[in-house]
């Protein structure tokens, strides 16, 4: 029975990260006031590239190129939504797209090869057909991974797990507890005034969108060499709007994301655990329903609440802002 | 804005031309960028749009690409309707699968029970596909209407949850127990099919999205609805003043939305693939999107505007097996387009000033 739970723990708790990463970055984004639909596209692009950046480089360079390659694709976001002012939603939904194609075009058996060969050279032949990549080293937490069911849930995973609960903490706390993080909400909620106070709308909100991107890439990567390294094509499938879900689940607060993700990483452990027991052998397309369905009921139950007090949406989100058109 | 030096003055108006030139640009941009990314890769970018071309200019491949232009029209109709009022239905390709499943079921039901003349089956199928994907949409419309939850992500996740359900059944019992265990349906007989014009199917589906175009048309010019729909989506504040049931209208638009989005899951099979398939759609619901932007909302343009990505698709297939060029490189080529469109988009509201001056700072 310990065992049975610490397994489950530990795989909601791997599973989450994804989901984690991916809506930190997001909560701050919307914070300032910025709605990154493209977030399932730069999850799959962090995904696809550290499949092929792995493969050329290693792990540390591929991790560092991905969350570059996750900043530059926000930047069009921002670049567009920020300072042109065009509608956030079509362009995070082309941001999406294009995230969905490139992505399999770049790792497609016929492409891979070439792509893999501009980026090294040096590759050896096998390297250029092979689906997979090796996965991130675990790092037990010397000690603490010993401890009984909170050893293994908590204290031997990889670095990225690590790092997306640190994250959390550090994120909250600049959030709540700064003046940059005063700054952040502020153009969120009424950018005139935050301008007015003297905060530079559009730096903050420049930042905010590629501290998301950096993340959402991150995520991707995650969701890849830390979790699953068998490349397949589409393999986000839709994580990165569960994630946008899970950001208004988290009423925008990075502490509560944790226990976002928990949930949405415990919904997909169970769902394996269901095909592996063998429900579901018959029709596994229903239990792969889950996290979908999850992810309306809880975005239609939270809604009661929040039509009645309101949390936490920042008041300016999705609006672009102008100094001569407020 | 405070970043660069260059500011951006509202255009009050623009013509028409200045509308038309820079949605050409935009696909001329997006060609140079897929150009450039080709020749880093060194694929044959000369050979890749002389495929492309020739899809509009051989009269057997532009068939195709209008049979194939017919499902991506009629999802794209459906959500002018939907962005008109602001509703933003993500969910076409889920409405597609329905609208799908729906009219598998009907000539199933027609096959086996034989409850129906043949000549009312194809009806039947066009009434049902479109409930179907009405819907599917209205789950996210009330949602949206009653407690304002983000329409954007239920009609998405909807889509994951249609897909699955589709290829349950294909899987399952709907599986063609003569099709050596491939996921297939049986075939629809030819009555089930799109040959009711000239006996062609190309025929068929063109005139269908036409006067469904229309139909569309006649909404927003003297439709009471489509006024309604404008209005909530230029002010919900100018809605509620003017007395209007914000609630219904959403709801109606909506279902009107998916609907045909779910006529376009029908024109996939009864058009183009002749049976039920898991993998019936690569997408086009997601396309629609991109060409009811294309087309400014506008029912005429977004005709010829779903024919262009009929035409994507066709000459996608076309450079996947001549140049193995994989199918992704399209839905790519699309999303391109897409982000130079938005960018024309800008380039038409807006005069870019270099050099500050005015309140700018």
């Amino acid at each position: 029975m310990v065992e049975w739970l610490e397994s489950v723990l530990a795989g909601a708790v791997q599973m989450g990260t994804v989901y984690l990463l991916a809506s930190l970055g997001e909560i701050y984004a919307e914070r300032s006031g910025i709605l990154n639909l493209g977030l399932e596209g730069i999850m799959i692009m962090g995904a696809a590239l550290s499949f092929l950046f792995t493969i050329a480089y290693g792990h540390l360079t591929a991790l560092i190129l991905v969350v570059i390659v996750g900043m530059l694709l926000s930047l069009i976001l921002a670049v567009m939504a920020v300072s042109l002012r065009l509608n956030q939603v079509v362009v995070g939904l082309a941001l999406t797209l294009f995230g969905i194609g490139m992505s399999g075009f770049l790792t497609h058996p016929t492409i891979r090869g070439s792509v893999l060969l501009h980026l090294n050279p040096d590759l050896p032949e096998t390297a250029l057909i092979i689906q997979e990549a090796p996965k991130l080293p675990e790092i037990p937490i010397p000690g603490l991974a010993d401890i009984p069911l909170i050893g293994p849930v908590l204290f031997k995973h990889n670095i990225l797990v690590y790092l997306a609960l640190i994250l959390s903490f550090a994120m909250w706390f600049i959030l709540f507890k700064t003046r940059i993080g005063l700054s952040l909400r502020s153009v969120g909620e009424n950018p005139a005034m935050a301008d007015a106070l003297g905060v530079n709308v559009a730096l903050v909100r420049y930042l905010a969108t590629l501290v998301g991107g950096a993340l959402g890439a991150l995520a991707g990567a995650y969701l890849f060499i830390g979790f699953q390294p068998f490349w397949v094509e589409g393999m986000t499938a839709g994580r990165g709007f569960i994630a946008l879900a899970l950001v208004i689940l988290a009423t925008w607060n990075p502490l509560r994301a944790i226990l976002g993700s928990l949930l949405f990483g415990g919904v997909e452990v169970i769902q394996f655990r269901l095909q592996l027991i063998g429900l579901g052998a018959q029709a596994p397309q229903f239990v792969l329903m889950l996290p979908y369905i999850v992810t309306i009921v809880a975005l239609s139950l939270l809604s009661f609440e929040s039509v009645k007090k309101r949390i936490g949406v920042p008041a300016a989100l999705g609006i672009p802002y102008s100094r001569e058109e407020v | 804005m405070a970043l660069l030096p260059i500011r951006f003055e509202r255009r009050l108006t623009y013509t028409r031309t200045a509308a038309i030139l820079t949605t050409i640009l935009a696909i001329l941009l997006a060609f140079g960028a897929v150009a450039i990314l080709f020749i880093i890769l060194g694929l044959d970018v000369a050979a890749a749009f002389q495929t492309i071309l020739n899809v509009f200019i051989t009269p057997r491949l532009f068939f195709q690409a209008v049979v194939r232009g017919v499902p991506i029209t009629l999802a794209a109709l459906g959500l002018a309707i939907a962005f008109r009022m602001n509703f933003w239905n993500i969910g076409a390709e889920g409405q597609i699968y329905m609208g799908a499943f729906a009219s598998t079921g009907i000539v199933l039901a027609h096959i086996y029970y034989g409850f129906l003349p043949e000549v009312l089956v194809l009806p039947t199928m066009f009434l049902t596909a479109f409930l179907a994907g009405g819907a599917w949409c209205l789950l996210p419309a009330v949602l949206k209407a009653k407690l304002n939850v983000n329409e954007i992500l239920t009609t998405l996740m909807m889509n994951f949850i249609a897909i699955l359900w589709v290829a349950y059944l294909i899987y399952g019992p709907w599986r063609d127990p003569e099709g050596f265990g491939f996921p297939l349906s049986i075939p629809f007989p030819d009555y089930a099919k799109f040959l009711f014009i000239a006996g062609n199917q190309a025929y068929t589906g063109f005139t269908i999205t036409l006067i469904v175009a229309a139909l569309i048309y006649l909404l927003f010019r003297y439709g009471k609805l489509g006024f309604e729909l404008t209005v909530i989506g230029q002010s919900l504040d100018a809605a509620r003043y003017a007395g209007i049931n914000i609630a219904k209208a959403i709801v109606l638009g909506a279902f009107l939305s998916g609907g045909l989005a779910g006529i376009g899951g029908l024109s996939i099979l009864s058009g183009i693939i002749g049976r039920l398939r898991p993998d019936l759609s690569p997408g086009y619901g997601y396309t629609a999107i991109i060409v009811s932007f294309l087309a400014a909302l506008n029912p005429w343009l977004i005709v010829p505007a779903g024919i262009f990505f009929g035409g994507l698709f066709t000459a996608g297939e076309a450079l996947q097996a001549t140049l193995k060029i994989p199918g992704a490189a399209v839905e790519m080529f699309q999303s391109i387009i897409f982000i130079f469109i938005i960018f024309g988009e800008f380039l038409k509201r807006y005069r870019i000033v270099v050099g500050g001056g005015g309140s700018g700072g």
